[in-house]
């Protein structure tokens, strides 16, 4: 059924790398899915994790949190705190049974454009196999 | 440490009698740290003149704690987290206060000074063994029920009269290992496997010491009063703790997937008590308050175009994911949101199940120190590279049920 099923997911790219690194898989024409559509923000610590609750109740089939590698994050620490925040969230998930796969967190830096590409690919294949995100069928969210 | 000769040496307690019930005791106890100039004023719960609720009450007046003080009342109308944050959050106590509260509102007390919202200089804080409470509804619908009810309950120590979160409670007392770590609190007043009459006055921190020197106390290490405490406390705290377990798988049989999330909450009105009456619902201007979750008409007609239909309110689920994802950290499982919930849906429930599992994850306790941050204000440079990616294993439960 899920032959032309293209995933929608909405990505929290981080203005220093990752968007960065969207741009130069770009310009560098390196072919991926029309899977993402990309939000820049500031730092991905920008992401409170209500974003990303959000984007999956209101239907997103994924989402992706993703910025700078841990390091070198443009503001020395958002990344860590990032990923904390996100870790909880995804235990938060797991535990309530939610599809915690439909949610990511990469870092990609600014001149892996190569990488950007190769993350979309994957994600969006995996999230092809598992169809459209259920909640879609849900009125009383 | 692991010598077990060394059990029990660390903590020393000190037995105080001298009213009928351990209840007045612990009142007689408290009208003698104000007559010898210990604390300036007590903050504790005191009977409402109608009878029917146990508010905080800051009480400077002896006569006052003696008509009414009810250091261990049949319902938790407000967490007393909640009460010393509305005393100090604009500054220090310019006296000496000390705040008598259950184990889980000491607790949510703690995550508030971690939060900036307690000041507790000048605090000094005084736990209690506790029972449970029963829901507060249940109690304002006929107090002198409820009044003879919690009465079985003292008696019994684990009555199904009190609230499912307080039947599977096994933080419901004062740490019990040699070193004292677990919870910061000054002073503990053990009634567990005590003759009625008679309490056990277990300092936790040099102030609790000094409080008792105060007093002509001198608290004992070993002895009967306080094996026999320990033996019961311990007992009960790895029953609850089984306990624990089985009701949380079941509950978790009922909630997890979208499907049962849906379920569990649908009867929701957005009232959004649960949020206000949570101590550790930090935030000045919540979230879900905010005008950032309205959106335009255009936004609705949008979803409802794209999805069929919408609800009104909308973003039932939202609410309770979201704020599971701000504060899960610090619940300490004390049952306000569900006591306050008019729907009757187990919130409390639902949140300490989700909470035990992300404090679990960080090996985070709230309550246990005032030196360890809440983990979402700190790091580790190399940590959690199993969420990075695409974790193996991941969960898809809702599955089955979408089919
Ligand atoms: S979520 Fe409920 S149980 Fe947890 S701290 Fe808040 S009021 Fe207490
Ligand atoms: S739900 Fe979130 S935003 Fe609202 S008060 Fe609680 S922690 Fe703050
Ligand atoms: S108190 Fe109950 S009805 Fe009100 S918002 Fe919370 S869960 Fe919903
Ligand atoms: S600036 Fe890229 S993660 Fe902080």
């Amino acid at each position: 059924m899920e032959e032309d099923f293209m995933p929608r997911i909405i990505g929290f790219l981080c203005k220093w790398c990752t968007y960065a690194g969207a741009d130069l898989a770009g310009v560098s024409r390196i072919q991926y899915p029309p899977s993402i559509l990309p939000i820049r923000v500031m730092c991905s610590s920008r992401v409170d994790p209500l974003f990303v609750i959000s984007s999956f109740l209101r239907g997103a089939d994924a989402v992706l949190v993703a910025g700078c590698h841990p390091g070198d994050c443009h503001y020395q620490r958002g990344n860590y705190y990032t990923r904390r925040r996100y870790a909880v969230l995804r235990k938060i998930f797991e535990e309530l049974g939610l599809e915690a796969d439909r949610l990511r967190l990469s870092w990609i830096s600014a001149s892996e454009g190569r990488r950007f590409a190769d993350v979309i690919t994957d994600y969006t294949e995996r999230i092809k196999k598992k169809g459209p995100n259920p909640v879609k069928k849900e009125v009383f969210l | 440490m692991s010598d077990p000769k060394k059990e029990g040496e660390g903590l020393k307690g000190a037995a105080f009698s001298g009213g009928k019930s351990s209840l007045e005791t612990v009142l007689g106890f408290l009208k003698r740290t104000l007559a010898e100039g210990c604390f300036d004023a007590l903050l504790l719960p005191v009977k409402a003149p109608g009878g029917d609720s146990f508010p905080y009450v800051l009480v400077q007046d002896k006569a006052l704690l003696e008509d009414r003080g009810s250091p261990l009342p049949p319902i938790m109308p407000v967490q007393g987290g909640k009460a010393v944050s509305s005393l100090t959050r604009r500054g220090k106590a310019p006296r000496k206060v000390a705040a008598l509260m259950r184990p889980c509102e000491v607790r949510a007390t703690i995550e508030l000074f971690k939060l900036a919202q307690v000041d507790l200089e000048n605090i000094f804080l005084i736990s209690i063994d506790c029972p449970g409470v029963l829901p507060v509804k249940d109690f304002a619908a006929d107090p002198e029920k409820g009044m003879a009810a919690f009465g079985e309950v003292l008696e019994k120590w684990g009555d199904r009269k009190v609230r499912p979160v307080c039947q599977i409670c096994h933080r419901f007392t004062a740490p019990l290992s040699d070193d004292g770590a677990g919870m910061v609190v000054d002073l503990h007043i053990g009634l567990l496997g005590i003759e009625d009459g008679e309490v056990l006055l277990i300092p936790y921190s040099p102030a609790g010491e000094e409080i008792l020197a105060k007093l002509d106390l001198v608290p004992a290490a070993g002895g009967d009063i306080l094996s026999a405490w320990r033996d019961r406390a311990n007992e009960l705290t790895k029953k609850r703790g089984e306990e624990r377990r089985r009701a949380q798988e079941e509950m978790k049989s009922k909630v997890r997937g979208l499907n049962n999330l849906l379920e569990t909450f649908d009867k929701c009105i957005n009232c959004h008590n649960c949020m206000r009456v949570c101590p550790v619902c930090y935030c000045r201007l919540c979230y879900f308050d905010s005008e950032a979750v309205k959106h335009p008409p255009d936004d609705y007609l949008r979803r409802a175009g794209d999805w069929g239909s919408i609800r009104f309110l909308p973003d039932t689920i939202l609410f309770q994911v979201g704020r599971m994802s701000h504060m899960s950290l610090s619940c300490v499982s004390c049952g306000t949101c569900e006591d306050a919930c008019p729907m009757d849906i187990p919130v409390a429930q639902v949140f300490s199940l989700v909470a035990d599992e992300a404090q679990e994850y960080f090996g985070y306790l709230p309550g246990r120190s005032t030196d360890e941050p809440i983990p979402l204000a700190t790091y580790k440079e190399e940590e959690l590279e199993e969420v990075e990616d695409a974790p193996q294993g991941a969960s898809s439960e809702t599955k089955e049920k979408d089919g």
